[in-house]
């Protein structure tokens, strides 16, 4: 493990590595193994079709599912068509994200059942407005770069709620997002509705606004939802999040190397069963690895293992080539508390040092089962401290400053000097929430602690006026896309009370 | 008496499940009575590594060897145990409902519950009501566990309840249900009889719901 520099002219962006690239390709060459010798299953016949029409191998056929084998070549001439680099706008195209390289981009999670409500502290179902209020913190926070629910819509029927969290979503912010979907009608759905946010299908082919997340599961499954969603993002130009979320010790093995092989066999299989349907189809592949708590059972989301597995694999991915998701700014503590920003903090930092490109769940506390505003608000705080430290210390004639040294000399002061006037606020960090003052200046401020100053400032957020994002007409047809889908399924008998 | 049976617990602790088909063997040998076999030893040593396992010092790759070797124990005894009337604490029908595929925490449940003496049957994942109240009728068990771990299929375990409602056979067992979205105040508004957290409380909850707590 080092810490190293590179691109050392372009930005001094000192870098994390916890692989060698001997290893990396060790991790590579052995995924391709597990794809072309044990084999993934896959619940879907057209899938199944597809990757035997490509040259899988297709064995074991039940009567839901077959056990699918793809050589090696079958992955390179995968990755030859795979784009490098994905492009996400927001609606109006302030907002953008290019993903490649070591690029990083920082976003919340997504469909987490509770929330900590910001005024009582009670933790509940998440709620159509919470999610439009978390969207709203998106909007205002400026490193969240790309967002995603932070609660599952509760208060409308279950099997729809996926519509009208994305119109929650898009009522709150203009940012990128990456929606998830119930099933392939969810998609067809939420894609009407971005068409109609940003005017057809053609100003969607400029630069679609969200991304479809997708999730296989470990080990080595494809169910059908997953396949139908993918097959569908590649015939209409919605980038795929594709990312398992192997558990190391329970869904896959419990050494770390392990698990980083199963999941990347994992992505692979979607890569080229992407390519296979339309060559060109964008994937970011990732995202969520991490350990069971083998006393209490739960996925941790705070350990260092996730940490250093996101690390790990977006090295693999940076030497693919493929864009990745990786996962920072969670915890596994229940409440917005020393746990939660000490942990936010190191896999924030971790994630950002290695440079994976599209990190999500911020604002997860309690193993992304419970979204939290706080948490949301002091990681975005935590991210533009990592930032700092990623800008480096650029080093040149002008930033040793010998000549100011030489001018102030030795027993001078450099505090009025234009050096110092003209460099200090790009130099220097300046914390928003963190507290620098003394003990009497503090006591005068009100005595506050930290989680004090974030509480206040999430509600500053949540009590602002902000112009709607929508207009009324906008609002009225995108809210038709979920009335139109809640008729079609009236039918389903009790979803609408099964949790309020 | 007591030194095989402190040798069987220790082994269950251990999680030997070469050894303690053997011990359990031994002991049957030395004129044991199967009942005893099973109460002063296999259940002794599950029992010290549930203990052990709320203590911390214990964990679930370790309980669950030790639930294979309290099987493995339990496959010489069972013939003997059902030829002389003696019952298993309860019989458990377990699976992951319609449309989910995820059931590592179902087998973990299933898995401890058999570690607790209870005898299970594991259904598997996706699996739609039908399959459920098949195996009520054939299996005739106290209890059926329900898993889920996406909002969408927890629709899934209530449509359960209520096919297993219609098909009448509701008042004849207990239901638990659990899943990472899933809480107490759900599995109530659902009709279920308990919820289990993890696995640990769901075999609390499986004895209680058995009495056996």
């Amino acid at each position: 493990m080092q810490v190293r520099k590179t691109n050392y002219l372009v930005n001094a962006t000192p870098t994390f590595e916890v692989l060698t690239e001997d290893e990396i390709e060790a991790i590579y060459f052995s995924a391709l193994t597990v794809l072309y010798e044990t084999g993934v299953r896959v619940y879907e016949k057209e899938g199944v079709e597809l990757a035997y029409s490509g040259g899988a191998i297709v064995e074991d056929t039940t009567e839901d599912s077959s056990l699918v084998k793809m050589p090696p070549w079958m992955v390179d001439k995968a990755l030859a068509t795979l784009p490098r680099k994905v492009v996400l706008v927001g609606p109006d195209r302030k907002y953008r994200m290019e993903l490649y390289k070591n690029q990083i981009y920082f976003g919340t999670g997504s469909d987490t059942p509770f929330t900590l409500d910001p005024y009582t502290g009670e933790r509940r179902r998440a709620t159509y407005q919470d999610v439009k209020n978390f969207a709203r913190l998106a909007e205002a926070l400026p490193n969240i770069d790309f967002h995603m629910s932070l609660g599952i819509v509760q208060d409308t029927a279950v099997g729809t709620y996926d519509r009208w969290q994305y119109l929650a979503m898009l009522e709150g912010t203009n940012k990128p997002i990456n929606i998830t979907a119930v099933d392939l009608e969810g998609v067809r759905d939420q894609l009407e509705m971005a068409h109609i946010r940003v005017g057809g299908e053609e100003e969607w082919k400029k630069g679609p606004i969200f991304s479809l997340y997708i999730e296989p599961v470990s080990p080595l499954s494809h169910s059908k939802e997953v396949v139908q969603k993918l097959l569908f993002a590649c015939d209409h130009d919605i980038p795929s999040v594709y990312t398992p979320c192997p558990l190391a010790g329970a869904t896959a093995p419990t050494t770390l190397a392990g698990t980083a092989v199963q999941a990347l066999t994992e992505s692979l299989f979607g890569i080229v069963l992407s390519q296979l349907r339309k060559p060109g189809s964008s994937l970011i592949i990732g995202g969520l690895m991490s350990n069971m708590d083998m006393r209490t059972t739960v996925y941790c989301y705070g350990s260092p293992e996730m940490a250093l597995l996101s690390a790990a694999y977006t090295q693999v991915t940076e030497w693919l080539g493929v864009p990745m998701y990786e996962t920072a700014g969670c915890s596994d503590a229940k409440l917005f508390d020393e746990q939660a920003a000490m942990e936010a903090a190191i896999n924030i930092a971790t994630s950002a040092l290695v440079g994976g490109n599209m990190i999500h769940d911020v604002g997860y506390l309690e193993q992304g089962l419970t979204s939290s505003m706080e948490m949301m608000v002091a990681s975005d705080e935590i991210v533009d401290m990592v930032k700092r430290i990623l800008r480096g210390i650029p080093v040149t004639d002008e930033t040793m400053a010998l000549d100011v040294m030489d001018e102030v000399g030795p027993g001078g002061q450099y505090l009025d000097h234009d050096h110092t006037y003209s460099r200090f606020k790009t130099e220097i960090w300046r914390p928003k929430l963190i507290d620098r003052r003394n003990w009497e200046n503090w006591e005068l401020a009100g005595s506050k602690t930290y989680q004090e100053r974030v509480h206040e400032r999430v509600i500053e957020i949540l009590e602002a006026e902000t112009e709607p994002l929508l207009d009324e007409a906008m609002y009225k047809e995108l809210r038709r896309v979920c009335e139109l889908a809640d008729a079609r399924h009236k039918d389903e008998e009790l979803d609408l009370e099964m949790f309020m | 008496m007591s030194r095989i049976y402190e040798r069987l617990s220790t082994c269950v602790i251990e999680g030997d499940s070469e050894k303690a088909p053997r011990l359990v063997q031994n002991a049957l040998d030395q004129g044991e009575a199967p009942k005893d076999v099973l109460d002063n030893g296999l259940v002794v040593g599950m029992g010290e590594v549930g203990a052990r396992f709320k203590r911390g010092d214990m964990f679930v790759p370790e309980v669950l060897m030790s639930a294979d070797a309290m099987q493995a124990g339990l496959e010489v005894l069972r013939p003997l145990l059902t030829a002389t009337g003696v019952e298993m604490v309860g019989k458990i029908v377990l699976g992951t409902v319609k449309g989910d595929l995820h059931d590592i925490g179902k087998n973990l449940v299933g898995m401890m519950c058999e570690g607790a003496g209870f005898e299970v049957i594991n259904l598997g994942f996706n699996v739609d009501p039908e399959k459920f109240i098949e195996a009520i009728k054939e299996q005739q068990p106290n209890i059926v566990g329900m898993s889920a771990l996406l909002t969408t299929t927890m629709r899934a375990m209530w449509h359960t309840i209520r096919a297993i409602e219609e098909a009448g056979l509701r008042e004849q067992v207990k239901i638990m249900v659990g899943g990472a979205p899933v809480d107490a105040a759900f599995a109530e508004r659902i009709g279920a009889d308990g919820y289990g957290s993890n696995a640990p409380a769901a075999v609390d909850l499986a004895k209680q719901l058995v009495g056996a707590a």
